[in-house]
């Protein structure tokens, strides 16, 4: 990037000349009187310093990243995630989808932060005192599948004709069984999910039903929660995994960043 | 799939950062804003190795997997074993509200089911041709390598356009 200032904005004193073959990793929206801790390590390897370009009422979080070197390690995903749960969990925060990378800190102001910057700061109000929860329910495989058994008569049958055969002369008996198990699954989880949604939705700002992440998903919710009522939401997801004690295993990632609130307005 | 008993090990003695990397990857794969929406012109197409853990719905191979399991199961044992063999929602929930000596790491290191770490790849078309090896490993350990099942390199776009 060319060394000449910008007119309006600050930049963190860590920002140093872009050589060449550098580029602008973008994590997200936050504050202009948001501060970086020095020495936070970005994405790639070597990492980049993590670093504020600033406009007006907004910045970005980004760090340089080698533009011939590929991303996506593990530790790259983590560390993309890791920064903006951190930064949640102090200011408001728009968290971007991994992989997010433009030229230069020219070209955030010039191309993120210019233009958008009133949708920004609506966005940034809308987060403020709240945080994302993830709520994630897996049935128990035996207890599932027992159950499937023990309420579906063909599928009892099934098991019986399968057992002791070899998997190549059962394949026909091992669709159909598999196929009523997962069709009794969908069910199940539908009807979960719907008590998830029921149990939360007064505790939380908003809540959007994810996809199921695995076959045996029982519930995938997300909730946007209130700050003051964090404690309210995570003692309903206690009661939910206690009722579902033997039958699915509940598990509460967050708080986070409001990854699943910040759609495109 | 089914119970694997060799993958739950490594879980419990998974100590530290065991972050559920499937977590992850359903969260800021597929969540958060999308910069492509806002930025066209100076975006930088950088090739982005990413496991695409998008769930399979009605696959083939997924009827086959519970047919075994259900094969597998011990009818009988399936009532009085549950109490040991799920656990409650403790271990989600190692954040201390965000900042704590965790440091924002999704959830707690050890304990977690073995499995929550599967990583399946989606194409729902492909199942059938679909790599077992790339199913059924766990990704947590490859953790220093690129996670590289599928490659989907961004449309290459340097410098600026207009």
């Amino acid at each position: 990037m060319s060394p000449r200032r910008r007119a309006p904005g600050r930049e963190d004193t860590s920002a140093v000349r872009e050589p060449h073959d550098n580029a602008a990793y973008v994590y997200g929206i936050v504050p202009v009187d948001v501060e970086v801790e020095p020495g936070t390590d970005g994405v790639g390897e070597p990492a980049g310093q993590v670093r504020l370009v600033s406009y007006d009422q907004v910045a970005a979080l980004v760090s340089d990243v080698e533009t011939d070197r590929p991303l996506g390690r593990p530790q790259d995903l983590r560390t993309h995630q890791r920064l903006l749960d951190r930064a949640a969990a102090e200011v408001p925060v728009l968290p971007f989808r991994f992989g997010a990378v433009l030229t230069d800190s020219d070209a955030v102001v010039e191309e993120l932060l210019k233009p958008y910057h009133d949708a920004f700061v609506d966005a940034l109000h809308d987060v403020e005192g709240r945080t994302q929860y993830v709520v994630n329910a897996r049935y128990d495989e035996r207890a599932i599948l027992g159950e499937v058994l023990r309420a579906n008569d063909e599928a009892a049958m099934l098991r019986e004709r399968i057992a002791g055969r070899p998997e190549g002369a059962t394949r026909n008996e091992r669709m159909r069984l598999g196929e009523i198990i997962e069709h009794s699954i969908e069910e199940e989880r539908e009807e979960d999910t719907a008590t998830v949604v029921e149990d939360l939705e007064d505790r939380c700002e908003q809540l959007v039903v994810r996809d199921p992440g695995h076959e045996r998903d029982a519930a995938h919710v997300a909730a946007l929660v209130d700050r003051d009522r964090q404690a309210e939401f995570e003692q309903a997801v206690d009661e939910l995994a206690r009722d579902w004690s033997g039958r699915a295993e509940v598990r509460l990632l967050g708080p986070m960043a409001p990854y699943d609130f910040v759609g495109t307005s | 799939m089914s119970v694997q008993t060799a993958s739950r090990g490594t879980a419990a003695s998974g100590g530290g950062g065991g972050t559920d990397l499937a977590d992850v990857i359903d969260t800021i794969l597929d969540k958060g804003l999308v910069i492509d929406a806002f930025v066209r012109v100076s975006l930088v197409g950088i090739e982005v190795l990413t496991i695409d853990s998008r769930i399979v719905v009605a696959s083939v191979d997924t009827y086959l997997r519970f047919a075994e399991a259900a094969n597998r199961l011990d009818l009988s044992s399936t009532q009085k074993d549950l109490p040991e063999v799920v656990q409650g929602m403790t271990q989600g929930k190692a954040v201390e509200q965000g900042r704590g000596a965790a440091g924002g790491e999704l959830e707690a290191a050890g304990g977690s089911d073995a499995e929550d770490g599967d990583v399946q790849d989606g194409d729902v078309r492909d199942q059938d041709r679909r790599d077992q090896d790339v199913r059924d490993q766990d990704v947590r350990d490859q953790d220093e390598e690129f996670a590289e099942v599928e490659r989907r390199p961004r449309k290459a776009r340097r410098g600026k356009e207009g």
